[in-house]
């Protein structure tokens, strides 16, 4: 049985190298239950450990919202977003992007 | 680059619910007071993911006004934890959690935390109210906070604590504390095991640099696991909701051939070990005996669903715990669903929480002057098997180190640390991004996480730790030295974060694994398949690892106060049997 694969659409920008903003789209397996939170540890586990996206410390559990993203057009948090198809995640503000998909959220 | 400086008198790392208490601990002492904070202010580390119960005897809960038990006493509760410890506990330390948990109780309900219910000997709130109530009395009292900032190294000098070498994680530059005190309260380090139950950002850097600084960590071998943890789909990966299902309704446990596999245990043992939260240890024991058969699940664990019980009464008795079926907010529905319609989930156990930790004294100080050290980070009250609130453990450590730091600080002149000290920190913590090829971190560390999960369970034999030796000796000598990050920008550079936490994660899994090699008995959460009695006799001992060139581990005997612990030597079962049937009936899940 070969495994369904979707195509994950990313925006890439790394202020400090001066590259982007762009896209990379990545295929990656697909099953039941999948979060786009999931859908990047896969991205960056197996395709491209350069991508930034809020995992050092995120919960999880919908409780600490620094995944928060667009998914799809649509804001959301990644790790709650159940992933059905083809995916475009993006940050919420490109204005404050740190890098690819994490943006700075004031704090301190 | 000149690096940024930052000067306090106490430095507490580490923003969970024994930080927060510390820092303010601190205040209180009048100690100027910094608080850095890997992941999100008050969102990061397990206590905003702990349900959460706090426990306090059943006397001085209901003096509190709360349901707990008149007839319970302090020396009850304090003998019963003794007996969920199997007798390995550190008592002084038992002695000042049973002491304080009602003073710190006192002071949550002042500061804001709501209690949901209560029972005989817990309340039950939420960990995210207890942040928060932490939170706001932190700022009350004048504590600084840093977020995203990840404490890499201790600098010791003549012999005492002189500052702390930290990252900004978002820009990637260096940071370098100056503080008279250092309070270690980083947590556990479940980031070692896959799958887990805990946030993406314990991977105990504070354990590990303690013990570059001289500091002993005792015990490592206990390490809970807690039972009934989802299995999958993927994004509920590692989730307690099905553990809180199981205590609220026991259900039904299967194995894979479908056999119900409690009932091969004497019926008390199994009735103690499902209802009470000796469960993690009990079950998550039987659990892996059906794997160890053949009979697990496809996943290495076993099923759970509600059998025989009506779907109206698991409603009524699970339900409340998740308003609209969340957990969080994960939703739990489709989940729900499945066991509405009689079907079962597969779960099992999952690395939870660590029992050893780093060595304090009473005045949860370290053998390193200005090193403190307070919460689950430490090797704390509970001995060989947590029954009894964890968040009570951070709130009584947390108050204590923070004041004691404090004082500490007030009093001393320590000598400015000198640059070069940092700068051989940051040189050593820069090594990835200068590298090039070398191994995928994010695959190393898969490697190794699965691997300990496998051979550093609640189930351990001589051959299984040696094989995970040899493999953590592999990881060390061939792809430690040469991870690199594919990107050398600094800022938000999760693959150099990833390299530097591996290094401490293994230096922690081998730790772990010596000390569970060295102890040839079975006790608590430690359970060895080649030495399955409990041995008092030769094993009321304390395992102690210091770092010396490698890692030596030896013993020390434990701190007893009042509870004379028995001697022989008792099949694992027999024993725990027995500590279950000599504890006192004041109820409750404690
Ligand atoms: C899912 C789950 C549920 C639980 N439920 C319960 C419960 O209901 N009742 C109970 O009693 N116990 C429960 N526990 C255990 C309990 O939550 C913990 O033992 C307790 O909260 C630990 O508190 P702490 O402050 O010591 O550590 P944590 O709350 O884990 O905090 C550690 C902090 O240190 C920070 N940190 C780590 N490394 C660094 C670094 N290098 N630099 C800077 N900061 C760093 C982390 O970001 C975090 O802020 C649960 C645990 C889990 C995982």
């Amino acid at each position: 049985m070969s495994q369904k694969m979707i195509a994950v659409k990313v925006f890439r920008q790394d202020p400090e190298a001066g590259t982007g903003p762009s896209f990379d789209t990545f295929a990656v397996p697909w099953q039941p239950g999948l979060s786009a939170l999931d859908v990047l540890d896969y991205i960056y586990q197996n395709l491209d450990s350069t991508l930034a996206y809020y995992d050092h410390a995120g919960c999880a559990l919908g409780i600490c919202a620094r995944c928060t993203g667009k998914i799809n057009g649509k804001a959301g948090l990644l790790c709650q977003t159940l992933v059905e198809g083809d995916l475009v995640l993006e940050p919420t503000s490109a204005e404050r992007v740190v890098k690819d998909l994490v943006v700075d959220r004031g704090g301190k | 680059m000149t690096a940024t400086e930052i000067k306090t008198d106490v430095l507490v790392i580490g923003g969970g619910g024994a930080g927060f208490r510390a820092v303010i601990g601190a205040r209180e002492k009048g100690a100027e007071a910094l608080l850095l904070s890997k992941g999100p202010l008050g969102r990061c580390g397990a206590t905003p993911m702990a349900g959460a119960d706090y426990t306090v005897d059943g006397k001085s809960l209901r003096e509190l006004g709360f349901y707990g038990e008149p007839l319970d006493s302090q020396q009850t509760f304090f003998e019963d934890i003794v007996k969920q410890g199997f007798y390995l506990n550190n008592q002084k330390l038992l002695e000042q959690y049973v002491r304080t948990a009602p003073l710190r109780l006192k002071e949550f309900l002042d500061w804001g935390v709501v209690v949901a219910r209560s029972e005989e000997r817990a309340i039950y709130t939420t960990g995210i109210g207890m942040m928060d109530a932490l939170l706001g009395q932190a700022k009350k009292m004048g504590a600084r906070t840093l977020d995203d900032v990840m404490a890499l190294d201790l600098l010791v000098q003549d012999g005492q604590i002189a500052g702390v070498l930290g990252l900004d994680v978002k820009s990637g530059q260096f940071i370098r504390f100056r503080a008279k005190a250092v309070v270690v309260a980083t947590g556990g380090w479940h980031k070692a095991f896959w799958p887990n139950t805990g946030m993406r950002d314990l991977s105990g850097e504070g354990m590990a640099m303690a013990h570059r600084a001289g500091a002993e960590l005792g015990n490592m071998e206990f390490i809970t696991f807690c039972c009934n943890v989802l299995y999958g789909p993927p994004h509920v990966l590692g989730s307690i909701a099905s553990y809180i299902f199981s205590l609220r309704c026991a259900g039904e446990l299967t194995n894979g051939a479908g056999e119900r596999f409690l009932g091969q245990y004497d019926p008390n043992l199994a009735y103690i070990g499902t209802h009470m939260e000796w469960n993690k240890c009990f079950i998550s024991w039987a659990t892996l005996q059906e794997v160890r058969k053949g009979k697990g699940s496809p996943k290495g664990g076993v099923y759970y669903g509600r059998g025989p019980v009506p779907w109206s009464e698991w409603e009524r008795l699970v339900s409340p715990t998740f308003p609209n079926w969340k957990y969080k907010h994960i939703d739990l529905s489709a989940i729900v669903a499945r066991i509405r319609e009689g079907g079962t989930i597969e779960v099992g156990p999952a690395v939870e929480y660590f029992d050893g930790g780093i060595i304090i004294d009473e005045h949860f100080q370290t053998r390193v002057p200005g090193l403190f050290a307070a919460g689950e980070c430490t090797l704390g009250p509970f001995g060989a098997n947590r029954v009894c609130a964890a968040t009570t453990e951070m709130m009584v450590h947390g108050a204590e180190a923070g004041q004691n730091a404090g004082a500490y600080a007030l009093e001393q002149k320590t000598p400015a640390p000198d640059a070069a000290g940092f700068q051989e920190l940051e040189q050593m913590a820069s090594l990835p991004l200068t590298r090039t090829g070398g191994p995928a971190v994010a695959q190393v560390r898969r490697q190794v996480q699965e691997m300990a999960h496998r051979r550093l369970g609640p189930l351990r034999s001589e051959a299984e730790l040696n094989l995970l030796l040899d493999f953590l000796q592999d990881v060390k000598a061939n792809a430690l030295p040469r991870l690199a990050t594919a990107s050398k920008s600094r800022r938000y550079n999760k693959e150099w974060m990833d390299a530097l936490e591996l290094a401490n994660l293994t230096h922690l899994l081998e730790t772990a694994a010596l000390s569970a090699l060295a102890r040839t008995e079975s006790r608590g959460v430690h359970y060895r398949e080649d030495h399955p009695y409990t041995d008092n006799d030769q094993w009321l001992r304390e395992s102690v690892a210091r770092l010396n060139g490698g890692i030596q581990i030896s013993s020390r005997p434990i701190t007893v106060t009042s509870v004379t612990p028995p001697k022989g030597v008792k099949p694992y079962l027999e024993m725990l049997q027995e500590l279950m049937e000599g504890h006192s009936a004041v109820g409750g899940h404690h």
